[in-house]
């Protein structure tokens, strides 16, 4: 069964700049969903959006200081927390979600799926949830035919999990050992289903990794730096040839599966204690101001750095014309 | 000219392209030491070696998806086998949203290079499963390159054109062919896409016919000649494109269209070709344009009842003779 990774992490086994990193990280995805919300709300985006709201340090740990540009990822449905981390520039997420031309597709639209930036190791994401479990093993084997020590990294909800996909990417990456990282992002619900409702499992998710001998481990997921510890260690087993690492990192939403959505299936006082005992912006804050690390102050003023910086890409966006027509035709063959 | 089958002509297009370039990767159920349920891939295992030729578990998705998650690194070039054509319907997100639609969903920033390859067509009692020709279904799909090769030389310079090109193909092989023996010169060639071949010239009635139907049709055809209807066959070569240049032009000097596949009539290739006819060249047609296909009803096993879904011959100078009439 999978174990619960557990390591005693202190803030001053890492350097000051790390550890502003992570949360800059953080504030800057969390940052970006409110204001993406507020875009919304003012009619200029449409379409479905799955905040990422409450699960930051999953993706800002995972990704930050473990993974370089060359490194691929796979993002899941609450994405934009993936893409940010992985430094795809914010002008051009909301390029995506406002259609311009500033967007990773230049007018197409994108955002939750379709946004892409292979400079950067972003191949991409498909409408149908989960199926990015397929295309990972491919471009992990990749690796394996150039010889490169390039690590491929697929993020997939708990919903996606469920997927028949998952079983014919675990057993090739077990059998072909591929220098592949599965993060099962777990916040217990597929839109309104619980966990408990829709997989059949000893106990945690993970457990069904080791039926394909893979290595695993349930992960605290809103601990933003034993995020990042498990998954260097996983990167490291790649790395050496060892093959793939399965981490189910818990979580939980603190809004509903896509904006609109009553969330009235989640007990209100489960979703509370998730706000106020388990944030992980908020946690990881405090510890930094008890560690001395930075003083409040600090944080204000990176805050409102990362304020700017927002309202600088969403009027670049924003700024940017819409494609013409003709756009549709443009780049179905290379 | 040397003669040799269309198995031999294409595991020659594999073996050169896969010399020729070092990122290209084959896959699939059995392809490997094996050399392939249809033999297409012998030696390639022992030559290439394990990394670069490898059977897969049996999991088309799975086989489909990773081909597409190798070829959008820009690092490789996959050829991978679905080891019956019919079995695309499991793989068919794979093939028909992401093989298809990644690149142009996704701006435009990744390149496709697949070869899927996809034996099909009515063998042998292989029963309603193995024996479909399913590629009129991709005709619908933005994105993917439909080739169907109905002789070895065809087959050969489709096969090197199809690896090296940047964008998705889908290269189905009618089973039945491989066996059937074609020149191929020993000289390397390359065949565009999208430019059907005249396959015999003619004046009173145009056939197109793609796969084994092409075969069935020249058949036919040396048969009307003998009354003396000159049919003229043009094998597309590729669906998508589709070189409905060279089609017009026969059909405005002939004025009678026939079209012949072993797909379902309805919604068959032919369907498509038929409206593009009508829409080029109504006003040059003598009569109206006549369609062969398979039954609309699935593929029986009976080894007896299979030959009734195959066009043949007859059926086909019966609607020679009958587009003669008007």
């Amino acid at each position: 069964m999978a174990e619960t990774y557990v390591k005693e992490v202190e803030t001053k086994s890492y350097t000051k700049e790390v550890l502003v990193d992570f949360y800059k990280t953080m504030a800057k995805i969390r940052k970006f969903d409110e204001n993406l919300i507020k875009l919304m709300a003012e009619g200029k985006v449409s379409g479905f959006y799955h905040s990422g709201i409450g699960s930051e340090g999953l993706s800002a740990g995972s990704i930050r200081q473990n993974l370089r540009d060359e490194d691929y990822i796979y993002y899941n449905h609450r994405g934009c927390n993936q893409k940010i981390a992985k430094g795809v520039p914010l002008s051009k997420i909301y390029g995506d979600f406002l259609g311009t031309i500033e967007g990773t597709t230049r007018g197409l639209g994108a955002g939750i799926v379709h946004s892409a930036d292979p400079s950067r190791g972003v191949l991409g994401q498909a409408g149908t949830i989960g199926s990015q479990l397929g295309l990972s093993v491919g471009t992990a084997y990749t690796s394996k035919l150039t010889g490169s020590d390039q690590v491929t990294v697929v993020y997939f909800g708990d919903g996606a999990a469920s997927r028949e996909m998952l079983h014919g990417s675990l057993n090739w990456a077990g059998l072909y050992k591929l220098p592949i990282i599965y993060i099962c992002e777990n916040n217990e619900y597929a839109i309104s289903c619980h966990v408990s409702e829709t997989h059949s499992v000893k106990e945690n998710i993970a457990d069904w990794a080791d039926g394909y001998g893979i290595p695993n481990c349930v992960v605290d997921g809103n601990d933003v730096l034993l995020m990042h510890e498990v998954v260097k260690e996983a990167v490291e087993r790649a790395k050496r040839g060892e093959g793939p690492t399965f981490i189910e990192a818990q979580t939980f939403r603190h809004r509903g599966h896509f904006e609109g959505d009553p969330y009235d299936y989640v007990d209100v006082e489960i979703l509370q204690n998730w706000k106020d005992t388990k944030d992980p912006i908020t946690n990881f804050a405090a510890k930094l101001m008890l560690d001395k690390v930075v003083t409040e102050e600090d944080l204000e003023k990176i805050n409102k750095e990362i304020d700017v910086e927002i309202a600088e890409a969403i009027q670049k966006a924003e700024a940017a014309p819409l494609p013409n027509p003709e756009r549709i035709y443009e780049g179905l063959f290379a | 000219m040397r003669k040799i089958t269309m198995r031999a002509a294409l595991l020659e297009a594999l073996n050169e392209e896969m010399e020729r370039d070092e990122t290209t990767v084959l896959f699939g159920e059995d392809v490997g030491k094996f050399g392939g349920i249809n033999a297409v891939t012998k030696g390639l295992y022992e030559k290439f070696g394990s990394t670069r030729v490898f059977d897969t578990p049996i999991a088309e998705p799975t086989i489909v998806a990773a081909a597409v998650g190798m070829a959008i690194t820009g690092n490789a070039r996959p050829i991978p086998e679905l080891q019956f054509g019919d079995f695309v319907g499991i793989a068919f997100d794979e093939v028909f949203n992401k093989m298809g639609k990644w690149r142009f969903m996704h701006g435009g920033q990744m390149e496709m290079p697949v070869t899927l390859r996809l034996p099909i067509g009515i063998a042998g009692g292989a029963g309603p499963e193995h024996s479909q020709s399913p590629q009129a279904l991709f005709m619908h799909g933005p994105g993917l390159q439909i080739v169907i090769p109905s002789t070895p030389y065809d087959a050969k310079g489709l096969l090197k054109t199809a690896i090296r090109d940047n964008n998705a193909v889908l290269f189905f092989e009618h089973k039945v062919l491989y066996d059937m023996k074609g020149e191929v010169p020993e000289e390397e060639y390359l065949i565009p896409f999208g430019k059907a071949d005249i396959k015999r010239s003619g004046t009173d009635v145009t056939i197109i016919a793609t796969a084994l139907q092409v075969h069935t049709a020249l058949a036919a055809a040396d048969e009307l000649a003998v009354q003396g209807v000159e049919v003229e066959v043009i094998d597309p070569r590729t669906l998508a494109p589709l070189d409905m240049e060279t089609i017009l032009e026969s059909v405005r000097k002939t004025g009678r269209a026939l079209i012949v596949h072993e797909e379902p009539k309805t919604g068959g290739s032919g369907a498509e070709i038929a409206a593009q006819i009508q829409e080029g060249a109504l006003f040059d047609l003598s009569a109206p344009i006549r369609r062969i296909g398979s039954p609309d009803v699935p593929i029986a096993q009976s080894i007896y009842l299979e030959q009734f879904y195959t066009p043949s011959k007859d059926q086909i100078t019966k609607a020679v003779n009958e587009l003669m009439e008007y």
